[in-house]
């Protein structure tokens, strides 16, 4: 603290040290709760008959986890790290089909009142339905567990892409279609310069939801298929009855989740165009 | 000179949401010149972008057509470029790269470079060279306007259309902007259509100014010219002697249509059939004219649309039917053309009351039927009369009748006596006498002649007595003859009645214009409870061969009676101002200064359009323009007044602003 103050009052503080200071500001909060939620969990954990470790005893158990994740071993015996990577690997190529995919649908609904009609209810049944049941489908069809996973990905992913997309190009602003239609724009500029531009940010709204629920997915599905993966990782850790190695997989978990929502935001500020 | 853009018969109909319509342009027609700029004029909410938006091809109208060059508009193209309210830029694209957009895609033929030089010619053109990097988001509101305008200017369209460009503009840069369009526009030549409810934008800019009343059912009002010369400066626009006169003219319109705005009709509750009042008691003279109103109660027609108990009654005179009317005795008669309109100005010198027509009954069915003893004088025609007038010069004057001074008998006869020279309040002494009576005063030596409807010629051809000198097909073929008319309080009362009547009463006039059912409604007519007449009398010119007594052979007159066809019972406005400009012509009435307003609630154009559409009829009116009588004298319902200027014979014009709201209050209070 004394060292802050000390900064604060530096008549000399360059805009670096107030922009560390200001990020330090925020970052204490959660700092402090994220202290006190571990103090209570090692709290609980310490009462006699408790049957989950503290956050001490994780750290004691899966020393040698945290310290080398790039370990390799055979078959499902990996490194954290290619843990992750394998489960990476599947929501990358099932996301970027759907991420595909699902724009294109979603512009075809939204310029197509017909095929908005014919198609929107479908697309709401479906999106209901939760991932992991398209499982058994899947395994069914593609007779594979890569191939199986990667497509429940895929069918995760794609509602809310193709949805934000038809919602995104039916909101084109009449203004700028009538200005398309005056002009008599011809379909590919049409789609260029203003049907993309004015749909992009409905389209990052949908490819964030998206890749949150992709991720959620892929840890359920590989709970089921096996191999290597964070999924598979976290199973065979609880049938093995290490529960701590189970919690520091569901630490990770939710640190690459958040990172993957950064990275689109990340792109979004990027794509989408200042008004 | 050939119109450039033609605006044909357009209706706009909106479907709403409880399954009915809402209609919010009626019947728009306007020809506009190339070169020309024309503003539409009118309150928000009176369907003036909609038609913009009908000409851009932005929208479809529900009836009707655009013609470009005389090609019909169906889709938006660059020929009718928009600048629009909001400008529609789009917010990705820089300032070039915008109107590149427009250039590269209209004028792909071009090669690049000279493309290029259009864009950054553009660009000089509005002095925006030094904002063209930027995008839209880092423009002012004006700059965007000019931006939008550069677009819509650099793919040289035919139509340039703009839609109230410069409503979101402050004051100076609003009036830079105008400026600056008007230097473009007539640099360019360019044909301009401007949306606008800025009445200085609108006089400063344009050729003609297109005033829309309020919806629903907009129509045009008014056409005004702007006569100021070009090219325009504001100053000596403003400093105009006409400058003040046209704004406030201008102005004065926008106040009625405020006013119109304001009102609401009440709720009423429902009798029977789904009407507030079934029972009616309706007033008709003994003409062959009054045939649909006994058809329709004869024929069933009333019952039909659930008015169970209407009581036809014959009246004495149109003064009877007049004061029945007024003093409410009458649901509502059978009315002289222009009964409705005098009482609703004052006609001699009493207090306003608001009648409506919102049904032509009739047109044409009258003559004019002079003595024998002027025949055997050698009159044959309107030339030899006014000799034989001079020849008696400081003798008693010759005495002619009609029947109400309000009627069209009384207006035409007056007319025709004036283009022959002949003042009818100085060189002959005119009377009204009710039309039944008109045969015996002619016999008894009374009067020297008369306009009457039939059977009365007939009938004083048939008796030797007279001879026909003038019917009104050759005066002013489809003029309106009679009308339906009642008190607007009434009609505001009972809606639904008045539609079910208004109905009853074309499906009958349909009926009467089938020259198979002549014959069995005119033995109706002939009737002692309706018509009361021989029935010879009452066939002649409704069925068999006019005779005109004059020695010449009977002849078929197909048009004589007109009771449907031809948009007969359409009550349109044009002619009813024609029939206020001969009311105040003769001093019968004052022209009410207001009278936009006066014709929008006399004439329910509304009600007669929602018949018609019930009766799965077109509710089509004729053109708004101008027309001219047998003496091609033209008359133009956008200057009603330089049109009574112009006639040499007349009394002395009075013009009086006619408070329509005032006169119902104070008549309620007498009641």
């Amino acid at each position: 603290m004394a060292t802050n103050i000390s900064t604060a009052r530096n008549p000399y503080a360059t805009s670096f040290g107030t922009k560390v200071l200001n990020s330090l500001k925020n970052l204490l909060p959660t700092a402090v709760a994220t202290l006190i939620l571990l103090t209570i969990w090692q709290l609980l954990c310490s009462l006699p008959g408790a049957t989950l470790p503290g956050p001490i005893q994780v750290v004691e158990e899966t020393w040698p986890l945290i310290i080398d994740p790039f370990y390799r071993g055979d078959g499902t015996d990996q490194g954290l790290f290619w843990q992750l990577a394998a489960s990476l690997q599947r929501v990358a190529v099932g996301y970027s089909l759907a991420a595909v995919a699902g724009v294109a649908l979603g512009v075809l609904v939204g310029v197509s009142t017909l095929m908005f009609r014919a198609l929107d209810p479908i697309f709401q049944v479906l999106r209901t339905v939760p991932p992991l049941a398209w499982l058994p489908i899947s395994l069914a069809a593609l007779k594979d567990s890569q191939p199986a996973a990667i497509f429940v990905i895929f069918i995760t992913a794609i509602w809310p892409i193709i949805i934000n997309t038809g919602v995104g190009v039916q909101n084109i602003p009449q203004d700028y279609n009538n200005v398309a239609k005056v002009l008599k724009l011809s379909k590919m500029k049409y789609f260029t310069k203003v049907l993309i531009p004015s749909t992009v940010p409905y389209i990052f709204t949908g490819l964030r939801i998206a890749i949150g629920l992709s991720w959620l997915a892929i840890v359920a599905a590989e709970m089921l298929t096996g191999g290597v993966g964070i999924g598979f990782f976290i199973w065979d850790a609880y049938n093995s009855g290490i529960v701590s190695e189970v919690i520091l997989a569901i630490i990770y978990v939710g640190l690459v989740g958040l990172l993957l929502d950064k990275i689109i935001c990340f792109i979004a500020d990027r794509v989408v165009p200042a008004d | 000179m050939s119109a450039f853009v033609v605006i044909d018969h357009i209706d706009q109909v909106f479907p709403l949401a409880n399954g009915g319509a809402y209609i919010a342009l009626k019947n728009i027609s306007l020809e506009i010149k190339k070169g020309e700029f024309v503003t539409l004029l009118g309150h928000s909410g009176c369907g003036k972008s909609t038609l913009l938006n009908i000409i851009a091809g932005l929208a479809r109208p529900t009836a009707g057509g655009i013609l470009l060059e005389g090609r019909q508009v169906t889709e938006p193209g660059p020929d009718r470029m928009v600048v629009f309210q909001n400008y529609s830029l789009l917010p990705w694209l820089t300032v070039r790269q915008n109107i590149a957009l427009a250039v590269d895609e209209v004028m792909s033929h071009l090669p690049a470079s000279e493309r290029s030089e259009i864009v950054e010619h553009h660009i000089d053109m509005v002095k925006l060279r030094p904002a063209a990097e930027k995008r839209p988001g880092q423009l002012s509101g004006g700059m965007k306007q000019r931006v939008s305008i550069a677009r819509a200017l650099s793919i040289k369209p035919k139509v340039l259309l703009l839609d109230e460009p410069f409503g979101a503009l402050d004051a100076l840069t609003r009036s830079g902007l105008q400026d600056q369009l008007m230097q473009i526009a007539q640099q360019n030549q360019l044909t301009c259509i401007m949306v606008t409810h800025d009445v200085d934008e609108a006089l400063l800019l344009s050729d003609r100014i297109v005033m829309l009343t309020n919806g629903p059912e907009s129509y045009i009002g008014q056409i005004i010219d702007v006569p100021f010369a070009r090219p325009r400066e504001r100053l000596k626009v403003v400093n105009h002697p006409n400058y003040y006169a046209l704004r406030s003219e201008i102005s004065y319109f926008l106040n009625q249509q405020k006013k119109a705005k304001q009102r609401k009709t009440q709720v009423v509750a429902i009798a029977r059939n789904g009407l507030e009042k079934v029972n009616l008691e309706l007033g008709f003279m003994p003409l062959t004219d009054c045939a649909s109103l006994v058809v329709a109660h004869e024929m069933g027609m009333f019952k039909k649309y659930g008015l169970e108990e209407v009581t036809l009654s014959r009246e004495p005179s149109w003064k009877a039917i007049s004061e029945g009317v007024v003093s409410k005795r009458l649901d509502a008669a059978q009315m002289v053309a222009g009964m409705p309109l005098g009482l609703t100005v004052g006609m001699g010198g009493r207090a306003p009351i608001p009648v409506v027509t919102s049904l032509v009954l009739s047109r044409n069915g009258n003559a004019i039927t002079f003595s024998k003893r002027l025949f055997e004088a050698g009159v044959r025609n309107l030339a030899d009369f006014k000799a034989m007038l001079t020849a008696e010069a400081g003798a008693q004057p010759r005495t002619l009748a009609s029947v109400h001074p309000a009627s069209m008998h009384n207006l035409i006869m007056r007319y025709w006596l004036a283009s022959g020279g002949i003042d009818p309040d100085h060189d002959v002494n005119l009377t009204v006498i009710p039309p039944p009576q008109m045969v015996a005063t002619l016999k008894a030596g009374n009067i020297d002649g008369f306009c009457v409807g039939e059977p009365w010629n007939a009938h004083a051809v048939s008796e030797g007595l007279g001879f026909v000198i003038a019917n009104d097909l050759e005066l002013w073929a489809g003029h309106p003859e009679k009308v339906l008319g009642m008190r607007e309080d009434w009609a505001n009362q009972y809606p639904e009645t008045h539609l079910a009547l208004v109905k009853a009463l074309m499906e009958a006039a349909e009926y009467c214009d089938d020259r198979r059912n002549r014959g069995e409604i005119a033995e109706l007519l002939a009737k002692p409870n309706y018509v009361g007449a021989k029935l010879d009398y009452i066939r002649a010119g409704f069925l068999d061969p006019y005779d005109r007594g004059d020695g010449r052979p009977p002849e078929t007159l197909l048009r004589f009676n007109q009771f449907h066809i031809d948009m007969t019972n359409c009550p349109n406005r044009g002619e009813a101002l024609w029939i206020l400009t001969q009311l105040a012509r003769w001093g019968i009435a004052p022209f009410p200064k207001n009278w936009v307003d006066v014709l929008d609630r006399v004439r329910r154009m509304d009600v007669y359009g929602a018949a018609a559409r019930a009766l799965e009829m077109p509710d089509t009116a004729p053109n708004r323009g101008s027309f001219a009588l047998f003496d091609g004298t033209v008359f133009n319902p956008d200057d009603p007044l330089g049109y009574l200027d112009s006639l040499a014979i007349k009394q002395e014009i009075q013009i009086q602003e006619i408070d329509l709201d005032g006169a119902v209050s104070k008549t309620a209070v007498a009641a």
